[in-house]
Formats: structure tokens, C-alpha cells, sequence
């Protein structure tokens, strides 16, 4: 599972998740991607299941692209322990996604495929989320 | 290549809360600039922008900006979009000279399919789809196209390679890949794993189910 080597402080805040993507919105590896629509913390257990579902429908040829990281540290507390004594335990790794980002890039495979494959993929996320194709993200459209 | 007649509605009120006024009533807020001429905040009718660059020439198209009485060459260098729905929110005009060179981004179009990486189970990829050139602006080809039918695994095609049209030049190294035609490491994973089966005969079939189970986790923790 993906998580950092080394990291400044082992815990975080929380934080918030308002707004979009600022960045990483456009598919720029592969032919196909799988775009965040909710913002979400995505685990790097959903990130490693959502590949495996991706590369196992593909079979053989194609390469993915995972476009996020799982950076930011998860605490829990063990169960049936009194509230205090400071905050919990490291437990998971999550990568925090807003509107927008894309996900998971697919490439090297035809669209049919490679929609199926992402739609596979997309079922093991916990957000709302669509597959995007790189043709399509250059049209002009206004609204 | 010909221009396209775009109509810039100057002297139009800034703000986040008036553009996006503006956009629900489909137009879309814009900026000309460049020449010398300090930058004019405009507006252009939505439909008739993406009637403009969905063109042949695409962004790169040549446009006639009538920006009040003044009409200038301009073409449109950035477009500003929607993280999540892609629409443009802003585009920048950059007035330009017939005469002078400048740079522009073209798209990279593959030609063909290559049949002997296709009987080779590899695959394709392009690492570079646009090229940025440097030309006037009537000479700057609407796309750059590669054949890939002669491809075969392991090889590779470089910008040196590319089919540059006369008048356009390029500041990208020479060296840069293009497109690259290689076996992927599923297949050679496949290909081992027929190996070792043929060599160790009486290898259960439980053992080989559990190495293919790890090499498959292997993979994921490499890519990306």
C-alpha cells in the first residue's frame, strides 16, 4: 500500500474540504482517467483496491497512472478507552481529493476496455467519481 | 490559414460576481493584450468562441478580434477552465504580427497501428502529445502527425524524428521521446511465469496461484 518513507509529524488535523481541485484536473498520462466529482479522504487500501480492480480487468497491455498520494496520517483511539490522554494512534493513511482531481489514468488500452476497467474501479472509491477521456478535455465548450 | 471574425465586447465590469453574471447569460469574460496595447478586460458571445476554436487549427486558430472600432490579429493562448465541468471561465488574447515568429502548442496525432507491437502483446505510448513550435502565425500546422504503422517493440520515435513543416522550428531537445513502443510488464511477468513452469514440471498448481497473487501486489506498489 502506498504511504510516505518519512514524514515532519506523525499526526495531523483534520482539516476541511471545501472548494475544488486546484490542481491535477486534467488527464495528462494515459488516454482515460477517473475524475473525483465529491471531495473525500480516499484510504490507500481504497486506492490499492481500486487498481487491482483496474489492472486484473485489463489483463495484459495497458498502464496505470495513480495521480494521488496517501499523505495525510489517520488517528483512532482503541476501543473502550476513556476520551482524553491525548490524541490516538497513526492507524491509516489517507489522500485528501477535492471536486475535480483526477484519480487513477489508464492507457495503452481501447476506450471500451478502458472504461470498463475504470468503472471498476471507480466502485471501490468512496466518492462519486467519472471516468474522463484525454480526446474529449480539449473541446471548447461554454456554459 | 484564414482568420475567424470574433466580435470582443470592450468595457466590461471586472469582479469574480459580475464574470460569473456574465457566464450564465453566456458570454464569456476575456482579455486582449499584447504590442504594446495595455490589456482591455472584453467579453466574447460564448457560442461564437467555441464555434471559433473548434476549428481545423483548434486553439491555435487565427482570429480577427474586433474589440470596439479597432480590429486586431489575435489568437487565443490560455484558456481558463472548470476544475470539474471543463467549460472555459477566461480566455487571453494575444495580439500577434503576421510577420513575427512566436510560439504556439500543436497536438501530436498518431497515424496507423502498428501490427507487429499489437502480434507482440505491447503497447503504444505516446509521452509527448503537443509539441510547442516556434513559427509565423500563418505557418503553424494545425497538427503534428506521426506514423506508428512501421513501430515495432523497443523502439521509439523522437521529437528529432517528427515531420516538421517548413518555416517551424522547435526549442524542444531532439532527444525527447515521442512515442515508445514497449512490452508490458504484465506480459513479461506472464512470460517468466510460463518459463519456470515448463523447467519445474511438477510444480503444484496452488504454488503458481499464490506466486502470480504476489507478483500482482508487487506491481501496484511500482506503478504510479
Amino acid at each position: 500500500m502506498l504511504m510516505p518513507r518519512k514524514v515532519k509529524h506523525r499526526k495531523q488535523q483534520r482539516g476541511r474540504l471545501s472548494g475544488q481541485a486546484k490542481g491535477g484536473t486534467t488527464v495528462n498520462f494515459g488516454e482515460y482517467g477517473i475524475q473525483a466529482l465529491e471531495p473525500g479522504w480516499i484510504t490507500a487500501r481504497q486506492i490499492e483496491a481500486a487498481r487491482i480492480a483496474m489492472t486484473r480487468h485489463v489483463k495484459r497491455g495497458g498502464k496505470v497512472w495513480i495521480r494521488v498520494f496517501p499523505d495525510k496520517p489517520v488517528t483512532n483511539k482503541p476501543a473502550e478507552t476513556r476520551m482524553g490522554s491525548g490524541k490516538g494512534n497513526p492507524e491509516f493513511w489517507v489522500a485528501v481529493v477535492k471536486p475535480g482531481r483526477i484519480l487513477f489514468e489508464l492507457g495503452g488500452v481501447n476506450e471500451a476496455l478502458g472504461r470498463s476497467a475504470l468503472e471498476r474501479a471507480i466502485q471501490k472509491l468512496p466518492i462519486r467519481a467519472r471516468v474522463v477521456v484525454r480526446a474529449h478535455q480539449e473541446e471548447v465548450e461554454v456554459g | 490559414m484564414a482568420e475567424i471574425t470574433l466580435i470582443a465586447e470592450p468595457g466590461r465590469t471586472t469582479g469574480s460576481s459580475e464574470s460569473r453574471r456574465m457566464r450564465s447569460a453566456g458570454r464569456v469574460p476575456a482579455v486582449v493584450y499584447g504590442h504594446g496595447i495595455e490589456g482591455i478586460s472584453v467579453s466574447v458571445e460564448g457560442r461564437d468562441l467555441r464555434h471559433a476554436l473548434s476549428g481545423e487549427a483548434g486553439l491555435n486558430q487565427l482570429l480577427s478580434l474586433k474589440v470596439g472600432s479597432d480590429t486586431h490579429l489575435a489568437m487565443a493562448r490560455s484558456l481558463q477552465r472548470h476544475p470539474v465541468r471543463h467549460t472555459v471561465l477566461h480566455v487571453d488574447f494575444q495580439i500577434v504580427s503576421r510577420d513575427e515568429v512566436i510560439s504556439a502548442e500543436v497536438p501530436i496525432v498518431l497515424i496507423g497501428e502498428s501490427k507487429s507491437v499489437e502480434q507482440e502483446k505491447g503497447i503504444v505510448e505516446q509521452l509527448l502529445t503537443s509539441l510547442t513550435v516556434n513559427a509565423t502565425p500563418g505557418l503553424i500546422p494545425s497538427n503534428i502527425e506521426v506514423d506508428i504503422n512501421d513501430l515495432t517493440v523497443g523502439e521509439s520515435i523522437r521529437v528529432g524524428d517528427l515531420p516538421l513543416p517548413a518555416g517551424v522550428t522547435t526549442d524542444v531537445s531532439p532527444d525527447d521521446l515521442v512515442v515508445m513502443a514497449s512490452i508490458t510488464r504484465a506480459v513479461v511477468e506472464e512470460e517468466v511465469a510460463e518459463g519456470e513452469g515448463v523447467e519445474g514440471e511438477g510444480v503444484a498448481a496452488e504454488g503458481a496461484g499464490a506466486e502470480s497473487a504476489a507478483s500482482d501486489g508487487a506491481s501496484g506498489s511500482e506503478e504510479g
